[in-house]
């Protein structure tokens, strides 16, 4: 229902500069999906997602910049081939848990920021790393969704699609597998269930939300700057996802609103960026301190009283 | 015992073979001078992994913001200097400040967390992190800045490179620090009260280990190392908060490579990842992806120590 | 510092004194002493200031003259709106700032634009929009190879071969090793311009490219100096740049080689920060005249700065480059018709037609033109660090190279020579 009146309202009442706004708030949405089902249902932490995201944006533009296929083949490629590197992760992380695992994930990301920062992203030059020192080709954005506005409604479809996703795989095998293993992997084994098989899956999906998502952010912007994908950025995803609360979609919802609506809106008060950065600090560390749960927990159990109240 | 002997030689022959690879046809004096280049950054690796550790084995928190923290440290020393108070006062200050700043977080923040998952307390830090950080720069304003000790006036040659006394102090305190805290740790009574509330902050409590007073003396220390490390930074590196702060995050893989336990391999795991860094300036394939040595090494490392395990019994 | 001598002047409560507009003799668009009045002129700008770096002196200069002109005729009697956007550095907020000013506001023109950032995220999005951006600060190759771009200031690339050219007649150099960083919009495109031009004159350079957030500079020295240069170019942005001098002071190598550099050095607070030892041994390449010249349009930059600006936004090179594009872009909107001023097609049509703009700020003339690159500016100065202070040992000299001979065709197509 809210998903149906978001298409609908939002992108005709926003102006040009909101509508930039919500396109690469909902990019992030997707992505921090991916981190909160893996912590939430796997107790998995990836402080990696925001670097997966990258290579997901830098397949989309090799894709746009090296053929004439459609958006969408382009955002499949990009997709299927950050689930790979979701993979590759899943190898080492296989073994670990906890912190271990997410510094693995970690050294990953920092290992990809410097890759993205060296090589920087395609631009429509030639050669395997496609650079060229001149303004950027022109990106095709799906043929549907051309203009601002109706690039976000695409975005928002492709959303509830990413949540459809992840709730048909918590309600079917893999969703019992990842409970099975979260309560004890020794048990999950012990009753039949192939852990390695099902870790490995849940990376996967992961990176490929992951993937998409920066695919979709390549669309919003026509190119890509490495500046977006640096390690301390995936580790503030994750932060915010705990503070947003990473069981359900609202806390998603929070956490993406938090990486990128309120940066802008202090941005557009004009606020010092120095400043944002210390209220940014503190109320992470307050939510952090005061919500376990994370923001949209409390807001649940606000709502909860009130309806056992009347 | 036999583990550890076999994960540093395994680290070793990993040095070895890549500087042979790289350093193959090289001129001997060529690959000497990229040696000890190596060792002045990779000391610094070693300093800012050991902070992390010493704090981390006593209280069980990885913190992100001992960068951060440094940094206001320099940057209070150096803005002293500009008002000519005496050199002295000005360090010993700067690393008051960041003593403070870890003693802040330690006494106030840290406690309302201490029961939580060790990921959501290093990402705790984070936010302390962006606070100190922010602070920071509101505070100095994007300039041009140099903050240099007298030590960086007098050199020694070695390998025909020159290494200054600031340098030499780096690798030398690092040293200093791996024995002092093993010492402490293994030989007082504090130091035995951090290794139990490490290992098991329930018990210990039961126990009646005094947790509160000994988390603050883990604290203080970091705190202590943070503000030395971030002098070091401010003089080696460059006195730019926003660099010296994001340094926590190489230094962190110097860290993994000791199992954010074992001091003296964080030590030697920083030298190595130093030396294979600047070695990859020889290659001019890997050149241009040179500070990719310290994640790429970290994440070898953590698959060698984990080797033996199975897919299945996933641990920490 | 800035905000630093902003809160110890708070502190002693002598702000207010300081900053009011007062009857200056600051020479201003039209300069007829009348308040612009009625609708306003919607003028655009885009900065960055954010941690690692603040650009944001050149759109502080440009509202300093806007807010000048305003009390002194505007344009045809009308005010400017200046309205400034800060990205942070972050590309995402950059073209956020674009659509904000460019589709919801609908200004006219982008006035003194300084954030490489935005540069290379917008170049297409103000093509596409037909809006033309009169940067003050580009940096990357996207900004001077983009068609609705023009920048007053020069960018690595020509500030380099500046440099390299100096090393050559006056250093003698024979092999430069050129420093940059390793972004292929930045360092290889400006170091790579360095390698062509050394080599059309029969010369070597190679060069060595850092990771801009690499802790480690030594091995860059230490790369340098084995490629058998016998020459140091250093460019790199100034926080870089003055590590990179540091290594090199602590091997001792100042008298080994000759040292230049791009103007990201040429800043206030780099004598101090290279101190003594570096006194009389580096050269570095000045982008516009200096800082205290004495022209007359250098002094009423500061004269503008003095009585429009607040105390403590810098006067360095970026506010003379902001101050240059606000000042040629008044020029061109006052001698448009004065109904077509709130026409952004039509300012576009006018920018576009600038051709031939001299100030003693810029060592060539200032032109735009309909092209898919614009560098004006390509002819500078060079600077010696000495006792702790700048002075000028070359004056304005003309680049060279195989870089330039487009745009010298095109400046002859322009009838500039």
């Amino acid at each position: 229902m809210l998903a149906l009146l978001v298409f609908i309202f939002i992108p005709v009442l926003a102006g040009g500069q909101w509508v930039k706004i919500f396109i690469s708030t909902g990019c992030f949405i997707l992505a921090a999906a991916g981190v909160a089902f893996m912590y939430a249902r796997l107790g998995m932490v990836s402080l990696g997602q925001i670097a997966l995201m990258g290579i997901g944006g830098w397949v989309m533009l090799r894709m746009n910049h090296a053929f004439d296929l459609p958006f969408e083949i382009n955002l499949a490629v990009a997709g299927a081939v950050t689930l790979v590197f979701g993979w590759l992760l899943a190898m080492p992380a296989l073994k670990m848990r906890g912190l271990y695992l997410a510094l693995i994930t970690l050294m990953a990301a920092g290992g990809l920021e410097v890759i993205f920062s060296t090589f920087r992203f395609p631009n429509g030059g030639e050669g395997f790393w496609g650079v060229m020192p001149s303004v950027a080709d022109p990106f095709r954005r799906p043929t549907l969704a051309s203009s601002d506005a109706d690039y976000l409604r695409y975005i928002i479809l492709a959303i509830v699609v990413g949540f459809l996703i992840i709730e048909l795989h918590m309600r079917t095998a893999p969703g019992r597998a990842w409970a099975m293993i979260r309560r004890s992997e020794a048990a999950a084994y012990a009753s039949g269930v192939n852990v390695v098989y099902y870790k490995a899956w849940a990376f996967g999906l992961a990176g490929f939300l992951a993937g998409i998502s920066g695919g979709l952010l390549a669309g919003g912007l026509g190119l890509l700057d490495p500046a977006t994908f640096r390690a301390s950025e995936s580790i503030m995803l994750f932060a915010l996802m705990i503070v947003g609360g990473s069981r359900g979609w609202l806390g998603v919802l929070i956490a993406a609103a938090l990486y990128r609506i309120v940066p802008a809106l202090f941005n557009d008060w004009g606020i010092d960026a120095d400043i944002s950065l210390i209220i940014f600090g503190a109320a992470l560390l307050h939510a952090i301190i005061t919500a376990p749960n994370g923001l949209s927990g409390q807001l649940i159990d606000l709502f909860s009283k009130e309806s056992k109240r009347t | 015992m036999v583990k550890r002997t076999l994960t540093l030689l395994m680290l070793a022959a990993l040095l070895l073979g890549v500087c042979s690879f790289l350093g193959w046809g090289k001129p001997p004096k060529v690959v000497g001078l990229f040696v000890v280049s190596g060792m002045a950054v990779g000391s610094l690796y070693a300093l800012g992994g050991i902070g992390l550790v010493v704090l981390y084995r006593a209280t069980g928190v990885l913190n992100l913001s001992n960068g951060a923290i440094g940094a206001l440290g320099v940057m209070v020393a150096w803005q002293l200097q500009q008002w000519q108070i005496p050199e002295t006062a000005t360090w010993i200050i700067g690393i008051a400040v960041t003593t403070l700043m870890a003693l802040t977080y330690g006494r106030l923040i840290a406690p309302g967390l201490a029961w939580r998952d060790p990921v959501v307390k290093a990402v705790a830090t984070l936010g302390f992190a962006l606070i100190v950080l922010g602070i920071t720069a509101f505070a100095w304003e994007d300039d041009i800045r140099k903050f240099s000790l007298p030590s960086d006036k007098i050199a020694y040659t070695l390998l025909e490179l020159r290494i200054t006394l600031t340098r030499v102090i780096v690798v030398l305190s690092a040293l200093v620090i791996v024995i002092a805290v093993w010492f402490y740790l293994s030989k007082t009574r504090t130091g035995l009260n951090m290794r139990a509330l490490a290992d098991n902050r329930d018990i210990s409590a039961l126990i009646g280990i005094p947790i509160v007073k000994t988390e603050t003396i883990a604290w203080g220390i970091s705190g202590l190392i943070a503000g030395f490390t971030g002098l070091m930074f401010g003089d080696l590196v460059r006195l730019e908060p926003f660099v010296i702060t994001f340094m926590v995050i190489p230094a962190i893989s110097a860290a993994i490579c000791g199992q954010l336990r074992n001091l003296g391999a964080v030590l030697i795991a920083g030298l190595c990842i130093g030396i294979i860094e600047s070695m990859m300036t020889l290659s001019p394939v890997l050149k241009s992806v040179r500070p990719m040595a310290p994640f790429v090494i970290a994440i070898l490392v953590l698959m060698w120590v984990q080797r033996g395990r199975t897919n299945y019994f996933a641990g920490n | 510092m800035k905000k630093m001598t902003l809160i110890s002047l708070i502190a002693f409560g002598s702000l207010s004194m300081i900053g009011t507009a007062s009857a200056s003799d600051a020479v201003c668009g039209l300069d007829n002493g009348l308040l612009a009045t009625g609708e306003s002129i919607k003028v655009g700008g885009i900065y960055g200031n954010a941690a690692p770096g603040d650009f944001s002196a050149a759109t502080d200069a440009a509202g300093a003259y806007f807010k000048c002109v305003n009390e002194n005729g505007g344009i045809h009697g009308r005010p400017i709106e200046y309205m400034v956007e800060n990205d942070q550095w972050n590309p995402e907020l950059a073209a956020q700032a674009a659509a904000k000013l460019v589709d919801d506001e609908a200004v006219v023109a982008m006035v003194g634009n300084s954030s490489f950032v935005e540069m290379s995220v917008n170049a297409p999005m103000y093509a596409e929009n037909g809006i033309m951006a009169m940067a003050s600060g580009c940096a990357v190759s996207e900004c001077f190879e983009s068609s609705n771009i023009v920048s007053t200031n020069q960018g690595p690339l020509s500030s380099s071969v500046g440099a390299a050219i100096y090393a050559i007649e006056e250093l003698g150099a024979t092999n430069i090793s050129c420093i940059g960083m390793a972004i292929p919009s930045v360092g290889n495109w400006s170091c790579g311009a360095v390698q062509s031009y050394m080599e059309s004159k029969g010369l070597n350079a190679s060069f060595v490219l850092l990771n801009p957030a690499a802790p480690d500079v030594n091995s860059a020295l230490l790369e340098a100096m084995a490629s058998g240069a016998d020459s140091m170019l250093v460019n790199l942005p100034a926080g870089l740049g003055i590590a990179f001098l540091n290594a090199a002071e602590e091997q001792g190598i100042a008298d080994a080689y000759s040292w230049t550099s791009s103007t990201p050095l040429y800043d206030a607070s780099v004598p101090k920060a290279l101190g003594s030892y570096w006194s009389g041994k580096l050269f570095i390449s000045a982008e516009l005249t200096t800082i205290d010249g004495a022209g007359p349009d250098n002094q009423n930059w500061l004269k503008v700065m003095d009585a429009y600006a607040n105390a403590d936004d810098p006067r360095d090179t970026f506010a003379q480059s902001g101050y240059l594009s606000a000042k040629y872009f008044v020029k061109t909107m006052n001698q448009m018709a004065p109904e077509k001023v709130n026409d952004r097609a039509a300012v576009t049509e006018a920018i576009q037609g600038i051709n031939g703009y001299t100030s003693d700020l810029m060592c060539g003339p200032y032109y735009v033109g309909k092209a898919d690159r614009h560098m004006p500016n390509h002819a500078g100065m060079i600077v010696e660090v000495r006792d702790e202070a700048f002075h000028v040992v070359r004056d304005c000299f003309e680049y060279d190279g195989p870089y330039f001979q487009p745009i010298l065709e095109a400046e002859k197509a322009l009838g500039l020579r």
